[in-house]
């Protein structure tokens, strides 16, 4: 039996929530065919969430998922462009034809990129080091100086997926005009994975301590607000510290993503809510940030 | 004798380079432990920290190298050089979570306090490097402290290893 999963039109970090409840309970109880062909836009949270599902479900051995692409050739040249196809490849049935693109775009950062080790770590802080000094500072008009702290930032949340999560993970980095909401152009760089979640990977050092609020909203706020870490080591845990500080000096916005739950630093431009509890499972973790340019004084 | 250790040399010499990054928490216990091995070989008194030409440096990797190296109770004294500005917020910031501090050397500017030390312990740490070699009598004549506090600060200079005691005299780290 196959079950179709539609990829909303419009797929970010907030669409993704639909993605989740159509998937539903983990692991499905059918085949998936993820049915993108109707989507017209998709954030780089949304390329990335995306692998996580097929590598979640690769991990738990589900049969291997269909993926049917976006009918909207420009849709789909950037799908391909994005680096989206070279991973979907050994993870997803691919049906439709991968159009040829030249690699990269003028406002990609960081390619959809694997972490599964270290050395992913150091190739994406090296991409996205490169590129940022062109495109953030050229796009957004973000001291060059300042453009290292965007690599920093990438570092810490690549290296949470090797530290913690235990099984891999992707990143993409993009930069685009948010005319509707913003005016502005910012860029995003999303983390993914597909394996324990912050729950599990907190439960033994600090469910007891934070007692019957327990759950993934709970341990998402003790790793971003709290800064703990599932290690005794006391320099642990400086990593979304150092994240939260990145964003909060450019008036940005990071959210992340656990289980049922995604909690959010919500900038004064955003209508997000700072914690959504009870919204449909999804694996691993995943991690957005968002960065605008700054406001023209 | 003091030893500078070029970080950048040590992270091509390790056993597999991967960047010219400090970033990772492997990557810097592999460059902790290439500055230990200098030391221990090189009997080093002072061992000055050169960052120059490393990449970036995320809070990991700053944990690692920096912090970790002097909570592991480094045989030497360790200066830090050649550090942009997001390399001294970083380590700055891992510094302090620690309650440690460290002497960074600033261009253009004079030896520098990273991390936990108050508005005391870095005037004091001023004085003594200006000043060079100093009683705890003298540096409280000289910011009109009373004796005990002088005393207590130098203490603390000490104990943070930003300054060494010798006798009853208080000495500046002897700064390339």
């Amino acid at each position: 039996m196959t079950r179709v999963v539609e990829v909303p039109a419009s797929f970010d970090d907030r669409s993704f929530d639909q993605l989740a409840g159509a998937i539903g309970a983990w692991p499905p109880d059918a085949r998936l065919l993820i049915d993108a062909r109707g989507v017209q836009w998709v954030s780089p949270y949304g390329l990335v969430g995306l692998l996580s599902a097929a590598q979640a479900l690769k991990d738990q051995s589900c049969p291997l998922p269909l993926f049917t692409m976006p009918q909207n050739d420009e849709v789909n040249r950037y799908w391909a462009r994005s680096g989206f196809y070279e991973h979907a490849e050994g993870l997803f049935e691919l049906h439709g034809k991968v159009p040829r693109h030249a690699p990269g775009s003028s406002e990609t950062l960081l390619a959809v990129s694997p972490i599964r080790a270290i050395d992913d770590v150091h190739r994406a802080v090296t991409d996205i080091s490169t590129n940022a000094a062109r495109i953030v500072v050229e796009q957004l008009g973000i001291k060059a100086q300042e453009t290292m702290r965007f690599g920093m930032a990438l570092s810490e949340a690549c290296q949470n997926i090797v530290e913690h999560s235990g099984s891999i993970g992707w990143v993409a980095a993009q930069s685009y005009t948010w005319r509707r909401k913003l005016g502005r152009k910012v860029v995003v760089m999303a983390v993914s994975d597909s394996g324990i979640g912050f729950r599990r990977s907190l439960e033994s050092l600090h469910a007891r301590r934070i007692g019957d609020r327990w759950g993934d909203g709970a341990a998402i706020e003790a790793g971003l607000i709290q800064n703990v870490s599932r290690f005794r080591d006391p320099g642990r845990g400086q990593g979304l510290a150092l994240i939260k500080r990145f964003v909060l000096q450019w008036d940005g916005k990071i959210a992340i993503r656990s289980g049922t739950a995604r909690l959010s630093i919500v900038p004064k431009w955003d209508d997000d809510v700072p914690l959504a509890e009870h919204i449909p499972y999804f694996p691993g973790s995943q991690v957005q940030i968002t960065i605008p340019a700054p406001e023209a004084p | 004798m003091i030893k500078t250790i070029r970080l950048e040399q040590l992270l091509r010499d390790t056993p597999t380079p991967l960047s010219r990054h400090l970033v990772t928490r492997p990557t810097g216990r592999a460059v902790r432990g290439g500055i230990e091995r200098t030391v221990a070989e090189t009997g080093c008194a002072m061992a000055v920290l050169d960052f120059t030409e490393v990449g970036l440096l995320d809070m990991s990797c700053a944990d690692e190298v920096v912090a970790k190296l002097l909570l592991a109770g480094i045989a030497c004294h360790v200066v830090l050089a050649g550090l942009r500005e997001d390399q001294l917020e970083a380590v700055d910031h891992v510094l302090r979570h620690h309650g440690l501090a460290a002497v960074a050397l600033v261009a253009d500017s004079g030896p520098y306090v990273l991390g936990l030390a108050d508005e005391d312990m870095r005037r004091a740490f001023g004085c003594v490097c200006a000043a060079g070699p100093m009683t705890s009598e003298a540096l409280a004549d000289q910011l009109g402290w009373r004796s005990e506090r002088a005393a207590e600060t130098l203490a603390g200079l000490v104990a943070q290893r930003l300054a060494k005691a010798e006798g009853d005299e208080y000495h500046p780290l002897p700064l390339p």
